[in-house]
């Protein structure tokens, strides 16, 4: 027979609205046994108290919606970025406040290294809050001017490169290549840009960057950075899914020790669609309780903040052109009709509202063509979309998930350069998306931000910028419905809401375990609640104290 | 070092593209092409002709290989980098959305690349509605007005009256354009992509594979004229004789002792209106001579029409045509 475990805590915050609230939580085969007071959970039969979570409060177990396992890819190089960040291992890596700060780690690190030809690659950097200063090419021959050294912007599509890589790609004034930053005189600066970016990411650090990314290393540190912050489940969504990613995933996933619930999606550009729906199925064959396969991500649009979302009249606040198409609107129209056909939930990545519109038209027809109910089929980001384009969502049956994030990293930038006041002001819609009933989430898409359900919720209720600047307060949301968005909405947004996302019986034992209750601290202090731990299908997970 | 030229092939869903590439490689002349395509499953290859087929490449008889981009052409141009040893030209198909003139440009950041060609492709019926398109219409300004060589395709679906018409708005929108009507993209591949013996010096050929008489003739002809020349040629005016051909002439390629500098190789490369001019380093031992090739369609100017328009460039010691 199997045992019964019953923790009493400080406070459980359920996300079930038949009992918002209980002191006692039931745990027998993983899932949650029963949800009340010690009297009514007796009747269950013999059980064991542990008191372990007492003091603490217990909420259902995060779910990070729009996250990618790059983040514990990324963790295999230094981070150089200007906040705060807890690296996989638990410790906070400091951010740097100033480029002379970025520099003088780079080269601590640099003096560590044994392999003379090694290139040196850090990430997280953003220069937008260092007053208008770039870092150059001569900053980082301070660090090495034999040895590569490349330094990946946080939002990861700008780079900056020493001397030595700028010469090694025989990049000089004469080189005249599109995102290649060049200063008054015509001399490159070593700040590269978009597609010129990435290939020399990739050329100076060698083919398997990509692979080093997503092995099974990096499975295993996107888990435990993602378990430090109370997540319980959290996508990898965009990944082609090669052979060698997928065993990672499954080598990891198979450990009764790997924490979190990994829900993999499948960029569908990646193969023919009738290969991809058979690749799909068979992966899912394998599905368990620690990974599922299933979810398909479509890209349409690039990034707001670097300019490559497509967006509706009247465009960027700052007048440059309109954005790119990843994906463009036939294409969209195929592959979402070939997965909408063959039964699969598909998250569609947009974040200008003319990628949105677009996305919103290819479901729209979609479903004339095939109806189909509870598609849920998910905007992924979705940052400028209007009341308009919500009320939309919610006549087709889809879901949204917004980067509430953004609203703190780049809302400055968005306020002042990209989008304007008014529609900065409305970007991330919450509180419109509870207004027209659309099933939403709030994400960090990590590694462009960091991975942290609480930051998030806090993002969507305070909605301030980096510089203190509140954006639109008619979109603030209360943080019961902030720690919805990252419990059972998200949840939602992944067909999942009848499994994780509240804490009731028959679901499974996931929850994150808090020091503070989130719901007593004020509202502007949500981001600092601290996290104990977590428990996952009943197994606990205690994170190492920040 | 060995630079393996780039060509982009670029051009809106539709457009030909793919029809291109199955011509290019059924029609490789013996040049050992890296085709990189978005989609696999459109290839036509012919069984018989695959030696290996391996996840996302498939290895011909002719020496070709052709790779599918999956999500990152970053990584997929890599991973054929690595086997520059046995190739002999690489060509990116841009996805039908991409601005194909940005890919080309990695080949100005890659020792192991030399840009060559822009080449889009535009269906002719619809190229007018698609640059209208509220949703898709800047894209197809961006790849128009990179295209070194436009290929208007499907031209065989139009009257001729409309088919001028459409020509007519293009030039008008992109004065400079280069433009070539094709049906089925049936245009010379060896023009496109510099196959012929005579496109360059022989000493600049590449290692003939015994596989280099295999294409059927079945492509539309070729039309070629040369011209050598002992005598230093005048650069300002070559380089106005090459902007003064017609549309017919698709590709030049020459190897050019100026006058201004007679101790340096140059090299002349053009393909559609995008002209290249560059010094190679010393004559050393090699012949002091000027070779130029012109490659197009069979609508190129005549012999004398070329001798012509390429007589104040040098004097010169012979010329030739060919069809």
């Amino acid at each position: 027979m199997s045992s019964t475990t019953i923790y009493p805590a400080r406070r459980i915050i359920t996300m079930n609205a038949h009992q918002p609230f209980a002191s006692h939580v039931a745990v027998r085969d993983g899932r949650v046994l029963g949800v009340g007071s010690l009297a009514e959970l007796e009747g269950w039969g013999p059980y064991t108290l542990d008191r372990s979570f007492e003091s603490l409060v217990l909420l259902p177990g995060f779910v990070e919606g729009h996250s990618h396992a790059y983040e514990g890819g990324v963790w295999k190089f230094p981070y150089v970025g200007f906040f705060d960040r807890r690296s996989p291992d638990g410790a906070v890596s400091p951010g740097l406040k100033n480029i002379e700060a970025v520099v003088s780690r780079l080269r601590d690190i640099e003096r560590g290294m044994t392999d003379a030809g090694q290139p040196l690659l850090a990430w997280g950097f953003d220069p937008i809050y260092f007053g208008g200063r770039r870092m150059n090419a001569a900053d980082l021959d301070q660090v090495s001017t034999t040895r590569p050294v490349l330094v990946i912007h946080s939002n990861f599509h700008v780079l900056n490169v020493n001397s030595p890589v700028l010469a090694k790609a025989g990049i000089d004034h004469s080189t005249n290549v599109h995102g290649i930053v060049k200063d008054s005189a015509g001399k490159p600066t070593g700040e590269l840009q978009e597609i010129a970016a990435k290939y020399m990411a990739y050329r100076a650090s060698g083919i398997d960057l990509a692979g080093v990314l997503s092995d099974e290393e990096a499975v295993w540190r996107f888990a435990r950075v993602a378990q430090l912050s109370g997540v319980t489940t959290a996508t990898d969504l965009h990944n082609e899914l090669p052979e060698s990613t997928v065993a990672g995933y499954r080598r990891a996933s198979a450990s009764e020790d790997f924490p979190i619930r990994l829900l993999p999606a499948f960029g569908a550009i990646a193969l023919p669609v009738d290969e991809g729906v058979r690749k799909l199925k068979a992966l899912m064959q394998h599905n368990n309780d620690r990974l599922r396969f299933g979810l398909v991500k479509i890209v349409t649009d690039g990034s707001i903040q670097g300019l490559s979302a497509r967006m509706r009249w009247p465009g960027y606040y700052n007048g440059l052109p309109n954005g790119v198409w990843n994906t463009g609107p036939d294409d969209i129209d195929r592959l979402l009709q070939a997965y909408h056909d063959a039964g699969f939930q598909v998250h569609i990545h947009t974040n200008g509202d003319e990628a949105s519109e677009v996305a919103l038209d290819a479901v729209e027809r979609a479903l004339a063509r095939t109806p189909r109910r509870d598609h849920r089929h998910t905007l992924q980001h979705c940052q400028m979309a209007d009341a308009a384009q919500f009320r939309r969502m919610a006549a087709l049956g889809m879901c949204v998930n917004l980067f509430a994030n953004h609203l703190f990293y780049w809302g400055d930038i968005h306020y002042s350069q990209t989008l304007g006041p008014e529609r900065a002001n409305r970007m991330d819609a919450c509180a419109t998306a509870l207004r027209t009933g659309v099933p939403f989430a709030i994400h960090c898409d990590a590694p462009v931000t960091p991975i942290g359900p609480l930051f998030t919720a806090w993002c969507a209720v305070n909605r301030l910028t980096a510089s203190g600047r509140t954006l639109g307060e008619s979109e603030q949301i209360a943080p019961a419905d902030a720690l919805r968005a990252v419990t059972l909405g998200a949840a939602q947004t992944l067909k999942l809401d009848d499994e994780i996302g509240s804490i009731e019986v028959g679901k499974r034992a996931d929850f994150a375990v808090l020091h503070e209750d989130p719901l007593e601290v004020p509202p502007t202090a949500l981001k600092d609640v601290r996290v104990w731990g977590t428990v996952l299908g009943g197994r606990v997970f205690e994170a190492p104290a920040a | 070092m060995r630079r393996l030229p780039l060509t982009v092939i670029g051009g809106f869903l539709g457009a030909g593209k793919t029809t291109l590439l199955n011509r290019l490689l059924r029609h490789a002349g013996g040049r050992r092409f890296a085709v990189l395509v978005n989609d696999f499953g459109a290839i036509d290859i012919d069984s018989r002709l695959v030696v290996a087929h391996g996840g996302d490449t498939i290895s011909l008889a002719n020496g070709c290989i052709c790779c599918g981009i999956g999500d990152s052409l970053v990584l997929a141009l890599m991973r054929v980098l690595e086997k520059v040893d046995v190739l002999d030209h690489v060509v990116v198909e841009a996805s039908g959305v991409a601005d194909p003139a940005r890919i080309a440009e990695l080949a100005l950041i890659e020792p192991l690349l030399a840009r060559d060609g822009v080449l889009v492709l535009a269906d002719a019926t619809s190229v007018r509605e698609r640059e209208a398109d509220r949703y898709v219409g800047d894209t197809i300004r961006r790849q128009l007005d990179g295209a070194d060589l436009l290929i208007l395709n499907k031209a065989d679906l139009l009257s001729d009256a409309q088919l001028a018409d459409v020509a007519t708005w293009l030039r008008q929108r992109a004065p400079g354009l280069r433009l070539v009507p094709a049906s089925h993209a049936e245009v010379p591949i060896e023009a496109l992509f510099g196959l012929a013996a005579g496109d360059a010096p022989a000493r600049d050929a590449p290692p003939r594979s015994p596989a280099a008489n295999d294409a059927t003739p079945d492509g539309p002809p070729i039309a070629r004229w040369s011209f050598t020349s002992r005598g230093p040629v005048d650069r300002a005016a070559l380089l106005a004789a090459l902007r003064a051909l017609p549309d017919s002439v698709l590709r030049a390629k020459g190897i050019v002792r100026f006058a201004d500098a007679p101790r340096q190789r140059g090299v002349v490369h053009m393909v559609g209106r995008r002209i290249d001019v560059s010094a190679d380093g010393p004559w050393g031992i090699a012949d002091l001579r000027s070779d130029l090739v012109l490659l197009g369609t069979p609508d190129m100017p005549d012999a004398a029409e070329l001798d012509g328009l390429f007589a104040g460039v040098a004097p010169a010691v012979s010329k030739s045509a060919s069809w």
